[in-house]
């Protein structure tokens, strides 16, 4: 129980007071914006599975030989890591986005200007739930693809370090789209335009090899890569750049985010009108 | 007197005045046709005002498909039948998203005039059933058929088609559009909320038009898979589709026609049936 004998003395109300971070309220919020993404679990965790299913199906059923090679693993080893990211990375641009545009929609969305939330804990509190419920997706879509020849990850700390750093910035870029929004439709042209490009030119099916070679210094310098890299790396062990450079590329990233995100919560970028 | 009564008084003595008849019943013959243009205009409206999501969104993720699909598996396939595997995918894919956008069509328009609750502004105007169905049906289709040419168009930049029966593609276009605009239909009306529909999309449409040949020959699958895959529409829909592009089908060109125009008119009924009879629409 909280004490409030703080709130009121001899009956005058004076301001609460909290150390460095209000864990109570960033606690409540983080369980507002779980409950939130996984009280439609079946939209959230089972869809997610059945796509990546699908995807590895119809993948599998269209290859002519079973000892086709992509990126020098098999074809399936080298697509699961591919599949298990887009369904990670799918989760955490839906998760803050979809929450914040929703309490948009309904006008309650100036509500967070006045929580007694700074701005970083309002940007923690999304970030952390956007990571926990992609590492969910995470182990639900490999569990899935279990069947089709999947195997025990490499690595599984750099597993959880590259799913964790690689949902935290589509998190954070999720964060500045759905303040970005006045509507429903700006999210999914996000979602058409800007993220599935991004993804599916990142290396989740295919190996930028298969590309044309003046192509290949664009798709590096997509920060999608490396997180599919670096998952690839954890998952089989063969990576196409050093997993270093990755985890510094995605730490970079996700820090000019950070900032970004703050930024816009600080100032109240469509937030307070 | 009360002052309504007097309020009332005046109205109609300021109608006198005017020489103006009181209002009458409206009359038309079998068809109410303003009324079902109206209701198409809506829907149609309903659309083209978000575009972008609606017509732009589906090309743009048709040739992310197609172009993920070629570089990854165009050397490891090879052909399918005598089709390079490109012009093999490509009908497939085309006939995904008229698929997808038929559906979605009816089944959002229904879903949102439920949630919001203007579905009553629906149910209410001197509108038939029959003639609300149609109504909604040709709004999927039309939607159905701007997304198909706009992706044909956009695809053939890519692909070099040989547009081997341009009947045959418009008549699975047109049949396939239909079956989804129905079943998008039957979907809005029973789902109650937003993530029933997701569940129904995810879960029913998805891994269906998935699995449906688009992506390889139905002989490819193991052979109690071929006889399931035989009694799932949407593969006569993309096979007669892809037989219409290319000249090339799994199935005989007349068997999936009959199944198309079976399968429409069941749903038709069955469409109709539950607007007559009100089901979660009039309480």
């Amino acid at each position: 129980m909280v004490d409030r004998s703080d709130l009121l003395l001899g009956g005058v109300p004076v301001a609460r007071r909290f150390g460095l971070f209000n864990w109570l309220g960033l606690a409540t919020f983080y369980r507002r914006e779980m409950a939130r993404n996984f009280k439609i679990w079946k939209i959230t965790l089972a869809a997610p599975a059945i796509r990546a299913v699908l995807f590895a199906s119809v993948f599998g059923l269209a290859i002519d030989h079973e000892n086709a090679v992509m990126g020098g693993l098999p074809f399936m080893t080298f697509l699961i890591p591919g599949l298990v990211t887009v369904a990670a990375l799918e989760r955490a641009l839906e998760s803050s986005a979809f929450s914040i545009v929703y309490d948009k929609m309904e006008g309650i969305f100036g509500d967070l200007a006045v929580l007694p939330l700074t701005p970083g804990e309002l940007v923690l509190g999304f970030s952390a739930a956007a990571v926990s419920g992609s590492l969910m997706v995470a182990v639900v879509v490999w569990a899935a693809l279990l069947p089709f020849g999947e195997a025990l990850p490499y690595n599984p700390l750099a597993l959880l370090f590259f799913v964790a750093i690689g949902s935290l910035m589509i998190g954070l870029f999720s964060q500045i789209a759905g303040l970005w929004a006045r509507k429903w439709d700006y999210i999914t042209s996000v979602q058409t335009f800007i993220f599935l490009p991004f993804v599916f030119f990142s290396g989740v099916f295919f190996s930028l090899d298969e590309l044309p070679a003046f192509l290949l210094p664009v798709a590096r310098a997509n920060p999608v890569f490396y997180i599919v890299d670096g998952i690839r790396f954890s998952l089989t062990g063969q990576a196409e750049v050093s997993p270093v450079v990755g985890a510094v590329v995605c730490v970079g990233v996700a820090a000019i985010l950070w900032v970004v995100s703050y930024r816009l919560f600080s100032i109240g970028y469509r937030m307070k009108s | 007197m009360t002052e309504t009564a007097e309020n009332q008084e005046a109205a109609a003595a300021t109608i006198r005045a005017q020489g103006t008849h009181t209002p009458k019943v409206c009359e038309f013959g079998h068809v109410n046709w303003r009324g079902l243009w109206t209701l198409y205009h809506r829907e149609v409206k309903r659309f083209f005002k978000v575009f972008t999501q609606t017509l732009a969104a589906p090309v743009v993720t048709t040739l992310l498909f197609y172009t993920i699909f070629t570089v990854a598996l165009q050397n490891r396939v090879g052909t399918v039948g005598d089709a390079p595997f490109a012009v093999f995918l490509a009908p497939g894919l085309i006939m995904m998203t008229i698929l997808q956008n038929s559906f979605a069509n009816t089944s959002s328009s229904m879903m949102t005039s439920k949630i919001q609750g203007n579905i009553v502004d629906v149910l209410m105007p001197p509108i038939s059933p029959l003639e609300m169905l149609c109504g909604f049906l040709a709004g999927g289709l039309t939607r159905g058929f701007i997304v198909g040419v706009s992706a044909t168009i956009a695809m053939s930049f890519l692909v070099d088609f040989p547009f081997h029966n341009i009947a045959a593609i418009l008549f699975f276009a047109l049949t396939a559009s239909a079956m989804l605009a129905l079943l998008g239909m039957i979907g809005g009306i029973w789902a109650e909320k937003f993530d029933h529909m997701a569940a129904i999309t995810n879960f029913v449409i998805v891994p269906l038009s998935f699995l449906s040949g688009t992506f390889y020959s139905i002989q490819r699958l193991p052979e109690i898979w071929q006889i399931v895959a035989q009694f799932n529409p949407f593969f006569y829909a993309i096979d007669g589709f892809r037989y219409g592009f290319i000249g090339q089908g799994d199935a005989p060109f007349w068997l999936g026609a009959m199944v198309m125009i079976g399968v429409d008119i069941l749903l038709f009924l069955a469409v109709h049936r539950m607007l007559v009879s009100g089901y979660k629409l009039k309480s």
